[in-house]
């Protein structure tokens, strides 16, 4: 040992570390810059640790499944109970949406219409099977302050009349059918005033039909129809639909015009039933409507 | 002293109580189909009347025909009762054909099937529309009642079809026939033989 210490290739390892001591300092005092023969180092190293990185990467990769699969399967089931769980979310925000959009509708119309008394929203429980005048039952009944023959609207236009309420629902008849009579006007003119009933071949493209027109009516393609409000059995000037075209009636004797309704009565999820408004009938005429 | 069932008598009626519940799920089921989308659908409820009456009592036949009729009456719409009634004699009535003059055939289940629906279509169409006098109500006819009718026979293979298959699980039989004695004779005898 002694003679190491006193030779030349311990002096000279003693320099050499002194050196590097020296480098180090030096490197300190250049304040994060790296030094030159670094810069040229890393440079040319570059790929080569890229290449091995990517290597050693993939091996870790690699023996991390073999070796800890149960890891990566519970991750996995968490993910997944994450993501039904995100999807529940997902359903709820949009039922809220939905409910949101329906409240604000009936926030609208009831600052529109503020002499209308109005069912909360009404959902569309389904369609009587095969009925071509497309009737509906609703989910709001007696229970909910819902009568016979009241009202049945959309914030676009008007729908029909309940015909049948039971506890907890209704069935909707459609302004397509020929057993609903509604008293209605042109709005434009403000005179021509006729019935709105539906019939067979007007009722298969979703139409309805205005009949009893005075054969001097200037009712013109467009124009909106809306509620007399003369019977009390509809509150006055509500929409109902607008004119797609006009004839005469086979008697000749009167006028008609196919109306296409303000809402499309065959795709309906939400509706509002009226439960009072100015100018009702009390007791309502259940001659209005054919049995 | 308590009297234990025999075991046959014990499977007879789990099978049969089973068999029934299976029947009203499946009405359950076609009820449902009726009230969804607003497409021309068929009625299944009235083949599948007719199927439980071709392979059941009287009785059964006739209570589970109203059910399906109020089923209807429900999911169309119509009086309440006014279908009840109907399928109530048409089950009766196809579950006494069975009974004394038909075989259990597929093709005698169709033409009844379609006699039967074809009567009740043009029932539907007459005190629903036809009688009421709306104008071009024969379009109704054409495009709604036969298109109905159509559905509904086309569809009462696949209605046959599933009640087959439960009656093949689920129905008890209390007598084997002769046909039957033969063949479990035979089997048995070439076991023995080998």
């Amino acid at each position: 040992m002694k003679s190491f210490v006193k030779s030349t290739r311990f002096r000279v390892l003693i320099v050499f570390i002194a050196f590097l001591v020296g480098i180090m300092i030096y490197g300190v005092t250049k304040g994060g810059y790296s030094l030159s023969a670094a810069s040229l180092i890393n440079m040319i190293t570059q790929p080569l640790k890229s290449v091995s990185n990517s290597i050693g990467m993939e091996f870790e990769r690699i023996s991390d499944k073999i070796f800890s699969p149960d890891k990566y399967y519970e991750e996995n089931q968490q993910l997944k109970e994450r993501i039904n769980e995100l999807n529940r979310k997902l359903a709820e925000y949009d039922d809220l949406k939905a409910e949101v959009e329906e409240l604000r509708k009936f926030a609208d119309m009831k600052e529109e219409y503020p002499e209308l008394d109005m069912s909360m929203p009404a959902e569309v429980l389904g369609y009587i099977t095969n009925d071509p005048f497309r009737s509906f039952t609703v989910d709001k009944g007696k229970a909910d302050g819902i009568e016979p023959f009241s009202p049945v609207i959309t914030s676009d236009g008007l729908v029909g009349m309940t015909v049948e309420v039971s506890e907890k629902s209704s069935t909707v008849r459609t302004i397509l059918s020929p057993d609903l009579s509604v008293a209605a006007i042109a709005s434009s003119t403000n005179a021509d005033y006729g019935v709105i009933e539906g019939t067979v071949l007007t009722a298969a493209d979703g139409h309805t039909k205005m009949s009893h027109l005075s054969t001097a009516h200037k009712l013109k393609e467009g124009d909106l129809i809306v509620t007399a409000g003369n019977t009390g059995m509809f509150p006055k000037d509500y929409p109902i639909g607008t004119v797609i075209s006009t004839d005469f009636e086979i008697n000749g004797l009167s006028a008609c015009a196919e109306i296409e309704p303000c809402c499309d009565v065959t795709r309906l999820s939400t509706v509002f039933i009226i439960t009072d408004f100015t100018g009702k009938k009390e007791g309502a005429d259940e001659a209005q409507t054919a049995p | 002293m308590k009297l234990r069932l025999p075991r046959e008598k014990r499977i007879y009626y789990i099978k049969t109580v089973l068999r029934w519940i299976v029947y009203y799920i499946i009405i359950i089921l076609f009820f449902s189909t009726m009230n969804a989308g607003t497409w021309t659908k068929p009625i299944l409820l009235v083949p599948a009347a007719l199927c439980i009456a071709v392979n059941n009592d009287l009785m059964a036949s006739a209570f589970t025909g109203a059910v399906c009729g109020f089923l209807i009456d429900v999911g169309c719409g119509r009086l309440f009762g006014y279908n009840a009634v109907l399928l109530t004699v048409f089950c009766v009535a196809v579950s006494l054909l069975f009974e004394l003059y038909l075989r259990d055939k597929f093709i005698n289940f169709f033409w009844i099937n379609a006699v039967v629906s074809f009567i009740q279509c043009c029932l539907d169409f007459e005190f629903y529309y036809n009688i009421w006098q709306y104008d071009h109500a024969e379009i109704i006819f054409y495009e709604k009642t036969l298109k109905v009718w159509a559905y509904t026979i086309i569809s009462s293979l696949f209605v046959y079809l599933v009640f087959r298959l439960i009656n093949k699980k689920l129905m008890p039989r209390e007598h084997l026939t002769i046909k039957e004695i033969i063949d479990n004779n035979r089997g048995i005898t070439q076991f023995s033989k080998e």
